[in-house]
């Protein structure tokens, strides 16, 4: 159970790039991904905006008589972990495959399969096979599970925008408990108009930009994508040579068991300190956070108390982003394409900024690196993730320093 | 190490029984839940029954207060939480709270809820969408609202593995004891029957009495021809030992060891062709053995089989082969039976279900039958039980699950070792 995990390879689809490093790029340079939504109609929505990836081309990645049989999530879930095999130098070919494992998060899956069967049945039109196969949640992580020859554990977890940091967590356990030695662990959703409608009928989302932090922020930004990392164990990693990214130090989950949508400061500071503790380190310790920061007026004022809360006099000094200012809202994904921007935090000792940040808010008055990447020693980084539900999860990421 | 996990209390609803008693009294009695169904209009499908939690009245277990907003899966889900809680004597403190934790299968549980919504904002327009049904969207929604009636803050999960949802929602629980996270774990899982769940099993063929013929669930049975859905929840309490001995807690059964594997199921590219399962069982195989080398037992140990044959034609064949590969001479000395038989498919809870049978098994010395067996297959030719229960010292019991897309979930409970 004290098996050092690893992070191996990285597998990215976002609306501000495919493969880490365009997204790595264009998080530096502050490039974000938000533009007028296309996949369904907003003329109905107070909002048009959101986060898709346009720049997406399933044919790159899968034989184009699949795609029918395929829906976006799991598209970009195969693309991402196909990134990442690939980056990982692992071919299914070179695995043991039993030892492989697939460990996947999301939100609704299968959103626009639902919504696809929905328009349907209004219609009162058949619904075919092929569909409802779409249908089962964990169609994306089966999918990678098949493609790729994965034939140990197969995990999905739908703990809503905290399922990212959720599946890399447990795929660090699976490995730590030596039921797996290679852990493809991440998230997919598709930008879905079910969470569109609801989000716009909590009046939650931003109408053309999403400003973590900022006095006047007004909103969230829906968005998709898929972040795939391969997970292993340090030793399998040094005998195949793979390039290390970071260390997984830890994790800490917990539940505010207090209001399906509203987020209690006490549950996310306690899943925080569960993480550090974990971790086996301090809060002197953590030089980044990458902050759940989703730009809603509640989210972040709950999540810069409860940085204050467990950091103390410490809170200002600690660099804490937001990517979504770039990316938008991934749902699921997030905190996996977060957990991916830590790790090259980690590797690079840089610090991607929360964009489009103008105003001061005396309730965020943390550093939120605005507007700018830094140059910052990151040895050790936290990766919170909030969900509706109170379900929260933090992920402790280390610099990898030799074995 | 080996008695590290234990089961502390179980509650359970089901369409043949809800509380611990009178469900395991029912499975001895060989009960079915089978009924014409109510919660939906069936007019547009040519099958009629299924596997309904009659009578179920959530007031009983969660009192009136905040139950309006709760969907269905979600009020069975709590009320089996609530039945578990109580059965395993938990008080739930400020003190204790951070140190217990909720772990929930479930697939199509909130399925019913997003539809409905989003088909309110197709019709009348998204502006007209009640936004107080949107937390109900997403899947993690009854988990945690287990979560918030208990005020339960260790953790809260919910996985979405299919048939093999609540297996694998045991078998994470258990990690978490195990990795000293937690001391105690709600562990279930919960589905509830609805039209568009109905809908997607039945245009996959996968439902009993699709030719006209009155359903009927009769696992391993040569007649054979799909199955019955059905709704249920059950959760389990686990404990780790030492908390559990200490808190003076009775001890029901253990956790001995789980695996979890997977294998394509479909060798077609086209995984639209069947849903049915191909003949390998390599994952099922690899399951059951990772589960036997955690338990540290050998195949003559275990005492009774839980399957998650179903009825439909090629599960039911494939668990057989499988158990045969595995079990070697014991196959055929080994009881296995299918408590689908009696509580039908009920997707992501139906391993929590029988989860709940085998710590029955274990306490009662019975072993739960196949019912409605006539038939013999002869690919389907190991003692399953047929009709009646049958009176046994029970050891070990090895509950599997099978889920289409190939994953597959194995976990072994055992008897509690006093010493």
């Amino acid at each position: 159970m004290n098996k050092r995990v690893v992070i191996t390879g990285l597998g990215v689809i976002s609306s501000i790039g495919i493969g880490w490093e365009e997204f790595w790029d264009s998080l530096l340079n502050g490039k974000s991904g938000i533009s007028p939504v296309s996949s369904f109609d907003t003329t109905p929505y107070p909002t048009h905006f959101g986060g898709e990836v346009k720049i997406f081309n399933p044919e790159e990645f899968i034989v184009k008589e699949q795609l029918p049989l395929m829906n976006r999530a799991t598209q970009m879930a195969l693309a991402a972990s196909q990134l990442a095999l690939n980056d990982s130098d692992l071919t299914p070919e070179g695995l043991y495959s039993y030892r492989v494992g697939v460990s996947h998060g999301t939100t609704l899956g299968a959103a626009q399969t639902i919504e696809d069967v929905d328009m349907l049945l209004i219609h009162n039109k058949e619904i075919h096979k092929d569909l409802i196969y779409q249908m089962f949640t964990y169609a994306p992580p089966s999918m990678i599970a098949k493609e790729f020859k994965c034939n140990g554990p197969l995990f999905m977890f739908s703990t809503a925008c905290a399922a990212g940091n959720y599946a890399i967590a447990y795929g660090y356990d699976l490995i730590r408990l030596n039921r797996a030695d290679i852990i493809l662990a991440g998230a997919s959703d598709p930008i879905s108009r079910i969470e569109y409608t609801g989000f716009n009928q909590f009046s939650a989302v931003a109408p053309e930009k999403c400003q973590p932090f900022d006095k006047n922020r007004k909103g969230m930004m829906l968005a998709e994508g898929a972040g795939i990392l391969i997970i292993e164990s340090l030793e399998n990693a040094l005998k195949r040579n793979a390039p290390i990214y970071a260390e997984i130090g830890g994790y800490g989950l917990s539940c505010d068991a207090f209001h399906m949508t509203t987020a209690s400061v006490e549950g996310i500071a306690e899943c925080m300190r569960k993480a550090i503790r974990e971790a086996g380190i301090t809060v002197e310790d953590v030089d980044y956070v990458s902050a759940h920061g989703t730009g809603t007026l509640a989210n972040d004022k709950a999540e810069c108390a409860a940085i204050k809360e467990v950091f103390g006099p410490r809170y200002k000094k600690i660099p804490i982003s937001s990517i979504k200012s770039m990316l938008g809202h991934t749902m699921g994904a997030a905190s996996a394409l977060e957990a991916i921007a830590c790790c090259l935090a980690a590797k690079n000792d840089l610090v991607p900024p929360t964009i489009n940040f103008e105003t001061p808010d005396p309730e965020c008055d943390i550093d939120c690196v605005p507007n700018q990447a830094r140059k910052q020693i990151v040895n050790i980084a936290l990766n919170n993730s909030y969900a509706f539900g109170g379900n929260n999860a933090s992920l402790v990421l280390k610099k990898y320093s030799g074995s | 190490m080996k008695q590290r996990v234990v089961i502390t209390g179980i509650g359970v609803l089901s369409c043949i029984g809800t509380g611990r008693e009178p469900y395991w009294d029912a499975l001895f009695h060989g009960k079915t839940g089978f009924g014409p169904i109510t919660l939906f209009d069936t007019s547009l499908f040519n099958i009629h029954i299924a596997g309904e939690i009659r009578d179920f009245d959530p007031v009983m277990f969660l009192g009136k207060k905040g139950l309006r907003e709760l969907d269905r899966s979600t009020r069975l889900i709590c009320s089996a939480a609530s039945l578990a809680i109580d059965d395993a004597h938990l008080q739930i403190t400020d003190e204790n709270t951070q140190s217990i934790g909720v772990s929930i299968g479930t697939t199509f549980g909130s399925l019913h809820s997003i539809s409905q919504f989003d088909r309110v904002g197709l019709i009348e327009g998204p502006r007209y969408v009640n936004p107080s049904h949107f937390p109900n969207t997403v899947l993690n929604s009854p988990a945690s609202r287990v979560s918030i009636r208990f005020h339960i803050k260790g953790f809260n999960t919910t996985i979405s593995t299919g048939f093999c949802s609540s297996i694998d929602a045991v078998s994470y629980a258990a990690d978490f004891i195990k990795l000293n996270r937690t001391d105690v774990v709600l562990a279930g899982g919960v589905e509830e029957l609805c039209e568009e769940t109905f809908l997607g099993f039945h245009n996959l063929d996968y439902l009993s009495g699709k030719d006209g013929f009155e359903p009927t669930c009769f696992p391993f049975d040569a007649r054979r021809n799909g199955t019955i859905l059905s709704e249920g929840a059950a959760v389990l309490i686990l404990e780790d030992s030492e908390h559990a001995v200490n808190r003076g807690a009775e001890i029901l059964a253990v956790v001995k060891g789980y695996g979890n594997s997977f294998s394509p199921q479909r060798i077609s590219n086209d995984i639209s062709a069947d849903i049915n399962f191909n003949q390998s069982g390599k994952g099922l195989k690899n399951a059951i053995n990772l589960a036997l080398n955690d338990a540290s037992l050998t195949p003559e140990d275990i005492d009774y089989i839980s399957a998650s044959a179903n009825s439909t034609k090629s599960l039911d064949r494939m668990e057989t082969e499988v158990i045969k590969d595995v079990f070697g001479k014991y196959a055929f000395t080994i009881p296995v039976s299918s408590i689908k038989s009696m509580v039908g498919e009920s997707f992501s809870a139906s391993g929590a279900l029988s989860s709940a049978a085998a710590v029955c098994a274990i306490q009662e010395g019975f072993i739960p039958p196949t019912v409605n067996y006539k038939e013999k297959d002869p690919e389907c030719d190991l003692d399953y039980v047929p009709n009646n229960a049958r009176q046994k010292d029970i050891n070990n019991v090895l509950v599997t699950s099978s889920d289409p897309y190939g994953n597959n979930s194995a976990i072994v409970l055992g008897r509690y070792d006093r010493r």
